[in-house]
């Protein structure tokens, strides 16, 4: 996988030509990101239970993610749709405020069997990368401590299915092996670490 | 939010605060109006605790807790719009979708009030309850959502629709509607009329026929849902007529206003709706009519000749009395639809004019968003997303952006969008009520 200044810089690259579709003025950060919050909760802070809790992730994490949406890099069902609506340099203000806010973990009570198969699928073939148990959030890894289980799910189903085309491939090719119980081992241990 | 924009307001608000009293701020800022006494940086009233509402008054609290905010609610509870289809469906009941004001009330710190507004006196910036009461603002803001225009079809009024409900504000009808669908025959016909443009929610009259032929489909095979339209179109119309298609067959039927869709008169006792050409007797009939602004946008001028409120759609300031907002269902919000989602996000904008306005400053540039979600089978959902900008005064939708869910979508991805519609509903009324 190609790392993230790269992945950056080809969005960027690629962005400039759609042309700057947007605003009159400069729009807040906070302006901007109300905007989320109809889907995502306030301040990003999703009260559940698909819609991924994304206030408090890490800021660099949330821009590329934004901008891959935007080009259509990532897919999505509606993420795609609204992403287009803000230039790059607003989407880049949305991440910074979003990162701003405090990280809620759900609140959603785990099932202690399921956690503990999580946990050892975590600690052999997940953990160099997602440390502390998911909570960690650098390189290029996002927060998955305290997520939504549903959305950890749907991801990793979504995942599962793409196999060696899931970035980073390593993932991938670790993730397409696991069986659909497994990947919902692995949810609910996610969701455990609060 | 809060954080931002309240750093900055301190800032602003710093050589005031310097001379002393919180009082001397107004002295200090030049365009600050004329404050009603007693709130901190100025009082601010909220008529209506639904998807407007509740959002500007707890979006104002999260900006700057100096304002104080008054909300003003007729009912106790709110019974949300979306998601009562599912209601009809069967797959859930009412009170999945009832929710109270206490955390409102007890976290953020808002005042709210039940009451009924019956004046609003622009001039002394005054607003009179049900109760007698009177309440003084500053600011104002009316979130009231629709008022029906029964006139407009011949017998048909509040009483008729007892009988004949419309179920276009959730709670009581719903449950009317829910009842008759239950005790009809299998073999039966359910007539849905829905309205004319503009009106609240343009996909939820094709939503509800969805729903009800799921719940025929489970529980009265040989029934049918009729759609006798005003219009010659609809929203997200060849996603409904697929999902229609794939798995109601011919249970539901769409006639069109040119195919003779359009009601003028209804007998309510037989059941009986009169169009231009045919009448239609139904078993069940949900009888949608015309819509207009909410009555109190309409005792207090608020709302122009097409029954709606003509607004500065930067801000949501009404055009016709200054320092009371109209958003909402009620106010005409250039392309964005009369929708929950679109409440919300005006609810915002108006928000923090309201707190810059308070606070001396200029409103800053707006952004909105509306997404309405449809489920037209438990695993079947489709979407229509839009973001909007502020071009010429007049709220436009961005250019590439937004647009449905595509026609060839998967099975798989239908299923999730029918997911997120649910979890959309969690967090849109946890952004209202928590
Ligand atoms: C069947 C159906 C399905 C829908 N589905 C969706 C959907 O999936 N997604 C979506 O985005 N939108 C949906 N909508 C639309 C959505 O319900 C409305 O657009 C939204 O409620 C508008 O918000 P509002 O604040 O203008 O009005 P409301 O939410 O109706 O709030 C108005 C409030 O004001 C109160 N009030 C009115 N007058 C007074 C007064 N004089 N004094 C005190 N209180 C008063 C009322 O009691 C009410 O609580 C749906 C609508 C229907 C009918
Ligand atoms: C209409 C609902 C909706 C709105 C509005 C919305 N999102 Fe999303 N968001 C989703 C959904 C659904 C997903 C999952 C991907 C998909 O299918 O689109 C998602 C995924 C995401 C993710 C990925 C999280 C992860 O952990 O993988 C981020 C980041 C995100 N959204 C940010 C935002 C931001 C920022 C905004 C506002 C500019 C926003 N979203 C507005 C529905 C929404
Ligand atoms: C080689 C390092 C690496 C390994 C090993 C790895 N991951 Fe990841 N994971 C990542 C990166 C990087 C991302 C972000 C990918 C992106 O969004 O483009 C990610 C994203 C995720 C996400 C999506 C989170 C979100 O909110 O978007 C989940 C869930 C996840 N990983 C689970 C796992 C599980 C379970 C394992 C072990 C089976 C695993 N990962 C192993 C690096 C890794």
């Amino acid at each position: 996988m190609k790392n993230r200044k790269a992945r950056l810089l080809a969005l960027t690259a690629a962005v400039i030509f759609s042309g700057s579709l947007v605003a009159e003025g400069v729009r807040t950060p906070s302006m901007l990101a109300n905007t989320c919050a109809g889907c995502h909760g306030t301040l990003g802070a999703s009260a559940g239970d698909l819609m991924p809790i994304i206030g408090g992730m890490e800021k660099e994490f949330l821009q590329m993610i934004l901008l891959e949406y935007k080009t259509g890099e990532r897919d999505s069902t509606i993420m795609g749709r609204i992403a287009k609506g803000y230039s790059d340099a607003e989407l880049k203000a949305i991440a910074s405020f979003m990162a701003d806010q405090e990280w809620v973990s759900s609140p959603v009570k785990t099932d202690a069997k399921m956690v503990a198969i999580g946990q050892k699928i975590h600690d052999k073939q997940c953990k160099t990368c997602h440390e502390d148990n998911g909570r960690v959030q650098e390189d290029e890894a996002p927060r998955l401590a305290g997520q939504w289980p549903e959305y950890t799910m749907h991801y990793l189903e979504w995942c599962h299915s793409k196999g060696k085309r899931c970035a980073p491939r390593k993932m991938g090719k670790r993730v397409m092996k696991l069986s659909k119980e497994e990947l919902k081992a692995m949810a609910e241990f996610y969701a455990s670490e609060k | 939010m809060a954080m931002f924009t309240r750093r900055k307001f301190v800032k602003a608000a710093g050589a005031c605060t310097a001379l002393g009293a919180l009082a001397s701020i107004s002295a200090c800022t030049a365009n600050t109006p004329k404050r009603a006494s007693g709130g901190g940086k100025g009082r601010v009233i909220v008529i209506g605790g639904g998807y407007g509402g509740a959002i500007a008054a707890k979006y104002i609290k999260l900006a700057d807790a100096d304002i104080d905010v008054t909300l003003i609610e007729r009912d106790k509870k709110y019974v949300s719009c979306p998601l009562s289809n599912e209601v009809l469906g069967g797959d859930r009941n009412i009170d999945s979708v009832t929710f109270g004001y206490d955390t409102l009330k007890n976290k953020r710190g808002i005042n709210v009030v039940q009451d009924e507004i019956v004046a609003i006196d622009p001039d002394k910036h005054t607003v009179k309850g049900k109760s007698g009461k009177q309440y003084d603002y500053d600011k104002l803001v009316v979130s009231p959502g629709v008022d029906f225009r029964y006139d407009k079809i011949d017998g048909y009024d509040a009483q008729a629709a007892e009988i004949i409900p419309h179920a276009w504000k959730a709670g009581p009808q719903t449950v009317t509607l829910r009842k008759q669908l239950e005790a009809m025959k299998d073999g039966g016909v359910c007539y849905i009329a829905a309205p004319p443009n503009p009106f609240r929610c343009p996909p939820g009259p094709y939503e509800r026929a969805a729903q009800i032929a799921h719940y025929f489909k489970m529980h009265k095979p040989k029934s049918k849902v009729i759609i006798l339209d005003a219009k010659d179109k609809f929203s997200k119309q060849g996603l409904f007529m697929q999902g229609y298609k794939k798995f109601y067959g011919d249970m539901v039927e769409w006639v069109s206003g040119a195919g003779g869709g359009i009601i003028e008169a209804v007998d309510a006792n037989s059941r009986t709706l009169v169009g231009e050409v045919e009448e239609y007797k139904g078993d069940v009939v949900n009888l949608i009519p015309p819509q207009k602004a909410g009555k109190i946008a309409q005792i207090a001028g608020l709302a122009d000749d097409s029954g709606w409120c003509p607004v500065n759609q930067k801000t949501f300031e009404s055009k016709l009395h200054k320092d009371v907002y109209v958003i909402g269902d009620a106010c005409i919000a250039g392309k964005m639809p009369k929708s929950g989602y679109a409440a919300n996000s005006q609810g915002k904008v108006c928000a923090a004019a309201i707190v810059a306005t308070l606070n001396g400053q200029e409103p800053g540039e707006p952004s909105y968003v509306n997404t309405c979600y449809s489920i037209i089978s438990p695993e079947w959902g489709i979407s229509v997303a839009a973001v909007y900008q502020l071009v010429d005064g007049k709220i436009v939708g961005v250019k590439g952006a937004g647009g449905l869910s595509p026609m060839n979508a998967s099975a798989a991805t239908r299923a999730i969008e029918a997911k997120f519609a649910r979890s959309w509903f969690k967090n849109v009324t946890a952004d209202m009520f928590t």
